[in-house]
C-alpha cells in the first residue's frame, strides 16, 4: 500500500499545487473584490451614512443570487463565461472563475456582518470629528473589525478548499479530483485517505493560523 | 452677527416611529450660548436633550431652523465645509466611543490624522493632550486596559486635539462611579477655565449640572420650560428639575468651601 502511495506522490504533489491556486485565485477575488462589497453592503444599509434602500435591495438581490446556486450547479452554468474569460473551461485556472465568483459573495456577506459588530457610538464618534466616509472605513471599520474579518477570511478558505476539490468534478484538478479518479472511481482506498489526510492538515493549519493572527491584533 | 458662540434658531427634529407617524424630539427651539459658558441641558429621559446636542454638530440635522456655531451656518454648509467645521467642535460621549483596536495615542492622534497634520506635530500636540487629562504615562496602553474614568480622559484629549472652541458633552459621567465622577468634573472645569473651551453638557444627573454649569435649560417635551444661571437665585423657578437644581447649587458651595478649609 505504502509504495503504492510513493508512486503517486508527484501526482499528488500537482494536486496540491493546483488546489493551491484555485484556493489563492479565489481568496485573492473575495478580499479584492468581495471586501469592497462587503463594505458597500454594510454602508448603505438602514441607519449607515449611506442609507439608499435601492442600493441596498438591489445589491443584496445579487449577492443572494450567487449564494442560493449549489455550487457545482454554479460551476456548470458558468461554463460559457469561464470560456470566455479564461479560454477554456478545463483545469484549475478554468475552475477558478466560478470559485472566484462564489467567494466574491460569500465573503462580501461575511464582511457585511462583520462591520455590525462595530459600535454605532465608535462610528458616530469619527463622524463628529469630521471623518469623511472613506475615512470611517479605512481608519474605524477596518481597524476595530480587523479580528473579525481574519476569522472570516479563514472561515471563507475553508469552505473554499472544499469546493476547489468539487472543481474536480469537472475537471479543475486538485485534490478533489485526485480523490475522485483514483479513491472512487478505482476503488484505491490508500489514495482516499492519503487525500483526506492531506485536506485535513489543510484545514486544522489554516485555521490554527487564523485563530492565531485573530487574537493577536485584538486589543478589545 | 450675534455676540453668541453658539445659536440655535427655531430648530425643529421629529424621527419616524418604526410603526408609523412621527416623533415630535424637539419642536422650534431657539437657544443662545455665550463663549466660555459652561451650559447644562437637563430633563428627563426622551424630553429631547440629546437631540438637542447632537443638532449643535449636525449629527442630527433638523428639519427646520439654523444652527450656527463661532460664525459659521453650519445647516448652509457642504458636507465637505461641514467636515472641515466639526473640526472645531469637540464630544465626547457616555460610552467614550473610542478606537479599541487602536493604543490611547492613536486614538488621541485621529482627529489631527484626519487632517492631515505632520506626524512631528502630531505626536507633540497628542503628548500635550494627554499631560492635560493626567494620562501621559498611558500614551502606548490600549483602552481596554484602562479604567471608565481613564478611558474618558482619553476622549477628552482626543476631542481637544484639534483645539476646539466647543466641547459637547454627552451624559459624559453617566457610566462612571461617583468619585470618578467628581475628578472628571473638576477635569472639564479646569479646561473650561484655563482653555476657554465652551462646554454644553447634557445629563439626568442634577448634581453633575449642579457642580459644573454656568446656566441651565430645562427640556421638557420637545422645548426649553426654562433657563437660568445657576448664580441667580432670587427668580422663581419653572420647573421641579430647576427647584431641584438649587439645591445642588447648594451642595456645591459646600464642597468648594472643604476644598479652600483643605
Amino acid at each position: 500500500m505504502l509504495d503504492h502511495a510513493i508512486t503517486l506522490l508527484p501526482e499528488l504533489w500537482v494536486a496540491l499545487g493546483q488546489t493551491l491556486t484555485m484556493l489563492g485565485i479565489g481568496m485573492l477575488a473575495a478580499v479584492l473584490l468581495g471586501g469592497p462589497l462587503g463594505v458597500l453592503l454594510f454602508l448603505v444599509t438602514e441607519g449607515q451614512s449611506l442609507h439608499n434602500r435601492p442600493a441596498a435591495l438591489l445589491l443584496g438581490w445579487l449577492v443572494n443570487t450567487v449564494r442560493s446556486f449549489p455550487f457545482i450547479i454554479l460551476l456548470v452554468a458558468l461554463v460559457p463565461f469561464t470560456r470566455l474569460v479564461a479560454g477554456t473551461s478545463i483545469g484549475p485556472l478554468a475552475a477558478s472563475v466560478p470559485l472566484s465568483i462564489a467567494a466574491v459573495a460569500y465573503f462580501a456577506r461575511l464582511v457585511e456582518q462583520t462591520l455590525k459588530e462595530v459600535p454605532r457610538g465608535v462610528i458616530e464618534a469619527a463622524h463628529a470629528m469630521g471623518a469623511s466616509e472613506w475615512q470611517i472605513v479605512a481608519r474605524v471599520l477596518l481597524v476595530e473589525a480587523r479580528p473579525g474579518l481574519v476569522l472570516a477570511a479563514t472561515v471563507l478558505s475553508i469552505s473554499f478548499l472544499s469546493y476547489s476539490a468539487v472543481a474536480g468534478v469537472v475537471g479543475g484538478g486538485g485534490i478533489g479530483d485526485l480523490a475522485i479518479r483514483y479513491g472512487y472511481y478505482r476503488f484505491e482506498t490508500d489514495v482516499m485517505v492519503i487525500t483526506v489526510a492531506v485536506l485535513l492538515a489543510l484545514v486544522q493549519t489554516i485555521q490554527f493560523a487564523g485563530t492565531r493572527i485573530a487574537r493577536q491584533i485584538d486589543r478589545r | 452677527m450675534s455676540d453668541y458662540l453658539i445659536e440655535l434658531r427655531q430648530v425643529s427634529k421629529a424621527f419616524a416611529l418604526p410603526r408609523g407617524g412621527r416623533f415630535h424630539a424637539l419642536r422650534e427651539v431657539s437657544l443662545q450660548i455665550g463663549a466660555g459658558e459652561v451650559f447644562g441641558l437637563i430633563g428627563k429621559s426622551g424630553a429631547g436633550k440629546s437631540t438637542l446636542l447632537r443638532l449643535i454638530n449636525l449629527l442630527e440635522r433638523p428639519d427646520q431652523g439654523s444652527v450656527t456655531v463661532d460664525g459659521r451656518v453650519l445647516t448652509a454648509l457642504s458636507k465637505r465645509q461641514l467636515r472641515e467645521a466639526r473640526q472645531h467642535i469637540g464630544m465626547i460621549f457616555q460610552q467614550f466611543n473610542l478606537l479599541q483596536n487602536a493604543s490611547v495615542f492613536d486614538n488621541v492622534a485621529f482627529p489631527l490624522r484626519l487632517h492631515a497634520t505632520r506626524e512631528a506635530q502630531v505626536t507633540a500636540r497628542v503628548l500635550e493632550c494627554l499631560d492635560l487629562v493626567g494620562l501621559a504615562d498611558k500614551a502606548h496602553s490600549y483602552p481596554a486596559r484602562l479604567s471608565g474614568g481613564q478611558q474618558q480622559r482619553v476622549a477628552i484629549a482626543r476631542a481637544l486635539a484639534t483645539r476646539p472652541a466647543v466641547l459637547l458633552c454627552d451624559e459624559p459621567t453617566s457610566a462612571l462611579d461617583p468619585g470618578t465622577t467628581r475628578a472628571l468634573l473638576d477635569t472639564l472645569r479646569r479646561i473650561n477655565r484655563e482653555l476657554g473651551v465652551t462646554i454644553v453638557i447634557v445629563s439626568h444627573e442634577l448634581s453633575v449640572l449642579g457642580a459644573i454649569c454656568d446656566r441651565v435649560a430645562v427640556i421638557e417635551d420637545g422645548v426649553i420650560a426654562e433657563q437660568f444661571a445657576l448664580a441667580e437665585t432670587g427668580t422663581v423657578r419653572k420647573t421641579a428639575l430647576g427647584r431641584e437644581l438649587a439645591y445642588h447649587r447648594h451642595e456645591r458651595a459646600a464642597i468648594w468651601q472643604e476644598q479652600v478649609h483643605a
